[in-house]
Formats: C-alpha cells, sequence, structure tokens
C-alpha cells in the first residue's frame, strides 16, 4: 500500500556548517501515529519546519493521498498538514480568537467551526472552566499548550504535526492529551508526527522514527 | 489690508540675537549642546538660504520640466529620510519607499493642484512645489513610522505570522494583521494633529498665511485641503510600503523570509 503522506527530500546543516540530515524523505502510513527521536540539535524541529513547508525546501515533493502539492500550493498544503509549533504560539487575543482565526482564512473547508466539538474539545483537554473570552496572555505554559491542540483537533486536518506539544504538563495531563492525539491519528483519513520531549510515551506510538546526530536519519 | 512687512537684514540680526540667548543658555548650563546648535544654526541659514535661491530661479523660469525635476529630487531625499533611522532594514527598502512616496504624494498632489485648487498653468511652481513639499514631508513620516513598525512587528511576532501560515493563511492573510498595524502606526501623527487643530496648534501653513496677510477664512480653507491630502498620502503611502515590504518578505509560496532583515 502506498503511504500516505510522502514528502522530501530534505536536508539541513546546523549553526557551524556540520550536515545534521541529508536527502531525507518522509513517508507517513494513514490512520497511525508516528514518534519523531533524536537527540537535542539533532534538527528535529527543522525537520518539521520543512515538512510543512515555513522554511525554503525548493527540491522537496509532497504528495497527500496521492494528490501532489507544488511550491505554489504550499497554502494548501499546510491547512492540511499543519504544524503544532514548539512553544504553543499563540495570537494576540483571546482564546476563542486562537480557536476560531483558521476558519475564517480562504482557504478553509466550512468557514466556521462545529460548536458542539469545540465545547468537547475543550473539556476534554481541560479547558472547559476557561471562557472563551479570556486573553491568551494570561494562560499558563501548560494551558497553551492544551489550547493549541484543541485547536489542531478542532481544524481536524489529515495530518497533524506536532513538536513537544506534552510539554509544560503534568502526567495526568499528558496522558490525556497524548490518547487524544493517538485518537486522532488512528482514524482513516489521517495521520501523526509527533516529537515528545519525555520520551517515556514513546512505545506507545505505532512508528518510531529517529534522527542521528551527525549521521543523518532514517524515517 | 496693511501692506506686508518685509524682512531685511537687520531684522534677521535681531532674530540672530535669539538663537545666540539659546547659545548663551548652553553655556551657562553647560548643556554640551552649544556646538551642535551653532552648526544646526548655521545649517538652517545656509540650507534655507539655497532653497530660496533655487526657488526664485524655479519660480522666474516656470518650466514644467524644472519643476518636475524639482519635485523629482525632493522625493528622491524623502526617501532616504524615510529609511535613515529604522531600526532594522532590508535590501532595497529606499527603493520601495521612492515607489511608495512616489505613488501616492504625486497621486495626491495631482488631485490637489489640478481638481482642488486648479493651478494655471498646471505646473505653476508657486503652488506646486510647496503643496507637494508639504505632501512629501508629512508622508515621509507615515512612511518611515509604518516600514519600522512593520520589521518591528516580522522581527518580534514572526511566530504570530506563522502560525497563521501554519494553518493554511494565504500570503495577505498571513500578513494581514502586520499590514494593519503599520499603517495604523503611520497615521496615528496625521489623525492626531487633525484632531487637535485649530484647538491645540495653528498648523503651519496657516499661519504663514496669515502672516502673509491672507484673510483667516481662506487660510482655513487651505489648510483643511492640507490636512486632508496629508491624510490621504499619509494611508496611501505608508499601505504602499508595506505591501512592497510585503513582497520581499514573502513569495508566492507564503515562506516568510526572516533572514532577508538585516538589522541597520
Amino acid at each position: 500500500m502506498a503511504p500516505f503522506l510522502t514528502a522530501g527530500p530534505y536536508s539541513a546543516r546546523d549553526g557551524e556548517g556540520r550536515v545534521l540530515f541529508d536527502g531525507l524523505g518522509i513517508a507517513l502510513e494513514e490512520g497511525s501515529l508516528s514518534v519523531l527521536d533524536g537527540p537535542s540539535g539533532s534538527g528535529k524541529s527543522t525537520l518539521l519546519r520543512q515538512l510543512v513547508g515555513l522554511v525554503p525546501t525548493p527540491a522537496a515533493d509532497r504528495t497527500l493521498a496521492g494528490e501532489g502539492f507544488g511550491p505554489r500550493e504550499l497554502p494548501r498544503w499546510r491547512s492540511r498538514v499543519v504544524l503544532m509549533a514548539q512553544d504553543a504560539p499563540m495570537l494576540a487575543g483571546t482564546v476563542g480568537d486562537n480557536l476560531r482565526f483558521p476558519f475564517t482564512h480562504r482557504g478553509a473547508p466550512a468557514g466556521r467551526p462545529d460548536e458542539r466539538r469545540l465545547g468537547e474539545l475543550l473539556a476534554a483537554t481541560g479547558l472547559g472552566a476557561i471562557p472563551e473570552s479570556r486573553a491568551v496572555a494570561t494562560l499558563s505554559g501548560g494551558e497553551r499548550h492544551r489550547l493549541a491542540l484543541a485547536r489542531g483537533l478542532l481544524w481536524d486536518p489529515p495530518v497533524l504535526v506536532a513538536d513537544e506539544p506534552l510539554s509544560g504538563l503534568d502526567e495526568d495531563a499528558a496522558r490525556t492529551c497524548f490518547d487524544l492525539l493517538l485518537g486522532f491519528a488512528r482514524r482513516p483519513g489521517h495521520a501523526a508526527l509527533v516529537v515528545l520531549h519525555d520520551r517515556s510515551r514513546a512505545h506507545l506510538a505505532d512508528h518510531r522514527l529517529a534522527l542521528r546526530r551527525g549521521g543523518g536519519g532514517e524515517a | 489690508m496693511s501692506p506686508l512687512i518685509t524682512l531685511g537684514p537687520v531684522e534677521l540680526a535681531v532674530a540672530t540675537l535669539l538663537v545666540v540667548a539659546a547659545g548663551l543658555i548652553s553655556i551657562a548650563l553647560r548643556l554640551g549642546i552649544g556646538r551642535r546648535l551653532a552648526v544646526a544654526a548655521l545649517r538652517t541659514v545656509v540650507q534655507l538660504g539655497l532653497l530660496g535661491l533655487i526657488l526664485e530661479q524655479v519660480f522666474a523660469l516656470r518650466e514644467p520640466i524644472v519643476v518636475a525635476g524639482v519635485l523629482l529630487v525632493m522625493s528622491v531625499f524623502a526617501a532616504r529620510e524615510a529609511t535613515a533611522r529604522t531600526s532594522t532594514g532590508y535590501r532595497g527598502m529606499m527603493v520601495d519607499a521612492w515607489l511608495a512616496m512616489a505613488a501616492s504624494c504625486f497621486a495626491v498632489g495631482a488631485v490637489v493642484t489640478q481638481a482642488v485648487v486648479g493651478v494655471d498653468p498646471w505646473y505653476e511652481p508657486r503652488y506646486v512645489i510647496p503643496l507637494v513639499g508639504m505632501i512629501l514631508g508629512n508622508s515621509l513620516t507615515g512612511i518611515a513610522l509604518g516600514l519600522d513598525r512593520f520589521l518591528d512587528h516580522l522581527a518580534n511576532r514572526h511566530a504570530e505570522v506563522e502560525l497563521r501560515l501554519a494553518y493554511g493563511a494565504s500570503r495577505s492573510e498571513a500578513l494581514a494583521a502586520p499590514l494593519r498595524d503599520a499603517v495604523r502606526t503611520g497615521m496615528l501623527p496625521i489623525v492626531n494633529a487633525m484632531a487637535a487643530a485649530g484647538i491645540v496648534s495653528l498648523p503651519g501653513m496657516m499661519t504663514g498665511q496669515i502672516l502673509a496677510g491672507s484673510p483667516p477664512l481662506q487660510a482655513v480653507a487651505y489648510q483643511i485641503v492640507v490636512m486632508f491630502m496629508i491624510a490621504a498620502a499619509v494611508s496611501g503611502g505608508a499601505m504602499l510600503v508595506v505591501l512592497l515590504a510585503g513582497r520581499r518578505f514573502m513569495g508566492a509560496d507564503a515562506v516568510l523570509r526572516l533572514d532577508r532583515l538585516r538589522s541597520s
């Protein structure tokens, strides 16, 4: 069976010009969650940013469910292969703004989020008590990460790419959020690629990919 | 109307005593700016003197090509000033500033001189040069503030821009927030000036016209035209320069190229 997502080749060097990885390709299987492993400084975040096309990758090809995406279709690709970036960045504004803004983009499918789903996700991520009018600047680090996850799941793209989505969460919250990601990824027409800060949960993933320092990697 | 009071060498010499008084204060208080004050005062005399001589010639010649040349030179200097003090920069910033400045100022200047004031002939330097000069001077501020704010937004809030991109935003959607932020900042001075006009300050041009003997209501009419034309030129110039700058940092693939930002 052909992979659900294929992308690459990707190459990167570190600040001193040493090769982190070279000619690396990524393939994700439908209905699976893959964990990307590697020591810090091995280029995991760089690889994720290249995969979603937030940095120039002139040599790369991308396909999702058999459909190819050229350089001019990068915005459409990004709306389907969504990066949940490190440190859970937020727009200045309210919790509601941050959950809803993707649906205001021209490329958005329906135009507005499913309100019932939105409520369910806030409850599931433990944010049920926080009003949508609250300014995100007042949230704790853990709350921001949970909000970023709720936003990703509400948008419900075919592929979520998450860079340390569980950092700042206590053990219970981390387990709940990881289960939400697993539940997301193990559906038909979906997949996820996740970098985990704490690797104790990595054995629960369907696939493990490793980047090795200085020696390129396999994925 | 009483005849105009003209200023001669004696009057200017008396005025010089005023700036000398300022210099004495600097020396007495050891402000250490006596030298800079002297240089600045000298520059005022030399620069304005040269301008006066050039304007006398240009007004006398009344040649459209000469008027156009003066306006062109003014716009290039304005673009240089607009980009001289931004905290960060990028390759081609001055070109963008000049394009935005020229497009907005010459468009607004054309409307004002031709349709509102009805200058005849169309290049009459006595009207065209001061009016366009005033537009340039003010849109310079708007463009400089807007550009600085835009670059600052990209440098310090790039995570927000990339967050939008990560959820499929197009180039214009990703740059909408920095653009609004920048144009708003660029327009603040003229909005404040319009709100305070006549209450807090007598605007410069009106003051000048009243001193030159115009009836106050006529001076007011000109001042209103000037305020509105500045508002149009500032908003147009700030928006254009940010659109041009945005194209340098994001191509059709909507990848934010922060590596093109350099500190200056």
